[in-house]
């Protein structure tokens, strides 16, 4: 697969990485869950199932480009001491909104989500993205990075809770897919079962990494 | 004598049962990131301790008193604005910019006490210390908190009491849980781990059976409360 | 020194009222919509767990300091819907409890909300394992849980391997029933 710095050579008028490189990073190269270690939060809580896995994949996509566009738009106004608190507070702002739009419009799934939605104001994604892209790129760029950062995520979510749920509760989002024998592994739903998974499935993309720079070099 | 009951079921359960780390998932950057080394473990467990509790301490101050709906500051605020209404004062949808604001501001005052009073402790910490705020451990206390206070029947709301223990023992849980963690890390340094698995991905293994050996306590509280009832 | 740090926060005093502005519309949309969520959640509950009494016809009504619902039809009220349940730190049951008009007989009941372990204790929310045996066993004395098989009507078939659990809602709808009984009596429409 060729890497994407390579792929899209043109930078962005600002000197850093363009729209479509950021977009690509995010979703393997720079990826939140194996690749950076971040949000680890919601990535062992949410995941026993697709659907609450997806859904709080999708809250993370809305805060992650709102509060993108918002400090990309304000970025000149931005002081070195203060710039966090902005960010937080920005992001705060938007977790709020898409809580109460779970709770009007998605009611039991924001009941089984509970407190990991507001979890994500602390979600070391969001204040990291809002650092290292928006407050020093574009409007146009921050909404790709985030996209591609929001992509990858939800792709991290969806491998473990894919795990998780076929093993340990035979289906796939709330779909039977393994026959009705299949002894479900309840540890997997469980915490333990979240702490494995995550360390198996890293362990394999290292070794995968691994072996991809060894055969290449 | 109920009242006491009651903590002692809080803090069983918030350090134990319940442990914020291997339960609930939270405070687990620091957990993979700064539990190499016993001491700067239980040294960072501590630093969360502190400012967990400063920040429950002041998010339920704010909650019960002006951000509840129905609290007493704002529904008095409200009657001066517009007397004789019929709603209820509610400023709830402001809970989580206070609480962030209230966690910024505590590690903030943390790290200003210390680099006065204890500057190597100070120094020891690095970087350390301001990520405490990004510590969804804290965030979660506070919103414990919100849950058992804002929108809750006056009869059923927690007192300062109840949610001072679930802040300070979830705080103790947590420096249980990464102080365990760093044992552990530094003995498995010794260990011939496969390539592929060294550094964050054993650590999680690892973390998964310590979790397991934290369900053992699944049930306690529950016979606690039958037997100090 | 001071000065400038006043001066550099005026963009946090600007964005936090900006913020404020947005978040108190957003509650002003959407507040109602989620009131309307949470009452559905028992509402819809209500023909299940109270034969023949219907949505339309039921109503939230406050018995005794608690919130409870008269499930109704278009005959008139028959019976009562108690939302129930233990608050504690992870340790969070939520019930509703469907008797009877003369609060004599059980006439079903729901799990709202339970924490209890999967595969195991969480059973307690199965319909077909735990829930149906409510429906019939009487009102007015102390349910008591066991294991060798129920046989009465105060008796109630623990889940294998979740006896806490099941415990623990019996222990929930005795506390209710026996707190709440004189006050629902009291509150029936004089005929």
């Amino acid at each position: 697969m060729p890497d994407a710095r390579t792929a899209a050579a043109e930078t962005s008028s600002d000197g850093g990485p363009s729209a479509a490189e950021r977009f690509l990073n995010g979703i393997l190269p720079e990826n939140p869950t194996y690749r950076q270690m971040l949000g680890m939060c919601p990535t062992l809580a949410i995941t026993n199932g697709m659907r609450s896995a997806m859904t709080m994949a999708g809250a993370v996509l809305f805060v992650l480009v709102c509060a993108n566009v918002m400090v990309s738009l304000i970025r000149g106004l931005l002081k070195p001491h203060l710039r966090i608190l902005v960010f937080t507070l920005t992001i705060a702002a938007f977790v709020t909104i898409v809580d109460r739009l779970l709770a009007a419009y998605m009611y039991a799934m924001s009941k089984q989500l509970g407190p990991y939605v507001p979890l994500i104001i602390v979600n070391c994604i969001i204040i990291s993205r809002c650092e290292v892209c928006a407050a020093k790129q574009s409007v146009p760029t921050a909404i790709a990075d985030a996209v591609g950062q929001s992509l990858g995520f939800a792709l991290g979510l969806a491998s473990i809770a894919t795990v998780r749920e076929i093993l340990g509760a035979g289906t796939w989002f709330g779909l039977p897919v393994l026959p009705a024998a299949w002894p479900a592994w309840v540890i997997m739903v469980l915490p333990p079962g979240a702490f494995i998974t995550l360390g198996l499935l890293m362990g394999g993309v290292n070794w995968f990494l691994a072996r991809r720079q060894t055969a290449r070099g | 004598m109920e009242y006491l009951s009651s903590i002692i079921l809080i803090a069983i359960s918030a350090a134990l049962i319940n442990n914020f780390v291997l339960y609930y998932f939270v405070g687990i950057c620091p957990f993979l990131g700064v539990s190499r080394r016993v001491d700067m473990a239980f040294g960072m467990g501590c630093a969360v301790t502190f400012v967990i509790s400063i920040a429950a301490f002041l998010s339920w101050v704010l909650t019960a008193f002006v951000l509840r709906p129905g609290a007493p500051l704002a529904s008095w605020v409200w009657q001066r604005l517009s007397p004789g209404s019929e709603g209820v004062a509610d400023l709830s949808i402001l809970n989580y910019l206070v609480y962030i604001f209230v966690i910024a501001s505590s590690v903030q005052f943390v790290e200003m006490y210390l680099r006065k009073f204890y500057p190597p402790l100070y120094k020891s910490f690095g970087i350390y210390l301001p990520l405490i705020t990004t510590n969804c451990a804290i965030l979660f206390a506070c919103l414990e908190i919100m849950k058992h206070v804002s929108g809750v029947p006056a009869a059923e709301m927690w007192d300062l009491g109840r949610a001072l223990a679930l802040a300070f023992f979830g705080g103790v849980g947590f420096t249980l849980a990464i102080v365990l963690m760093a044992g552990m890390r530094e003995d498995l340094e010794l260990c011939d781990v496969p390539r592929a698995l060294r550094g964050p991905a054993i650590a999680l293994i690892v973390s998964g059976i310590l979790a397991m050996a934290f369900m053992g306590f699944t049930g306690v509280d529950r016979n606690l409360a039958a037997l100090l009832r | 020194m001071r000065n400038n740090y006043i001066a550099q926060a005026w963009l946090v005093i600007v964005l936090g009222l900006v913020f404020g502005g947005a978040l108190a519309g957003v509650q002003a949309a959407l507040s109602d919509r989620i009131a309307q969520n949470k009452l559905e959640e028992a509402l819809s509950q209500i023909p299940a767990l109270v034969p023949g009494a219907t949505k339309e016809a039921s109503t939230e009504v406050e018995v005794g300091g608690a919130r409870v619902f008269r499930a109704g039809a278009a005959s008139g009220q028959l019976g009562w819907v108690i939302p129930c349940g233990r608050q504690g730190f992870g340790d969070r049951i939520e019930l509703l409890v469907g008797v009877d008009r003369g609060v004599e007989r059980i006439t079903g009941l729901y799990v709202l909300e339970q924490k209890e372990t999967p595969g195991l204790g969480n059973k307690i929310a199965d319909a077909r394992l735990f829930r149906n045996q409510f429906a019939g066993k009487t009102a007015t004395r102390y349910l008591v849980v066991t294991k060798q098989g129920a046989k009465t009507d105060y008796e109630i078939d623990a889940i294998t391997g979740a006896t806490i659990s099941s415990m623990a809602v019996c222990g929930i709808v005795n506390e209710t029933l026996g707190r709440l009984r004189a006050e629902l009596l009291a509150a029936l429409p004089k005929e």
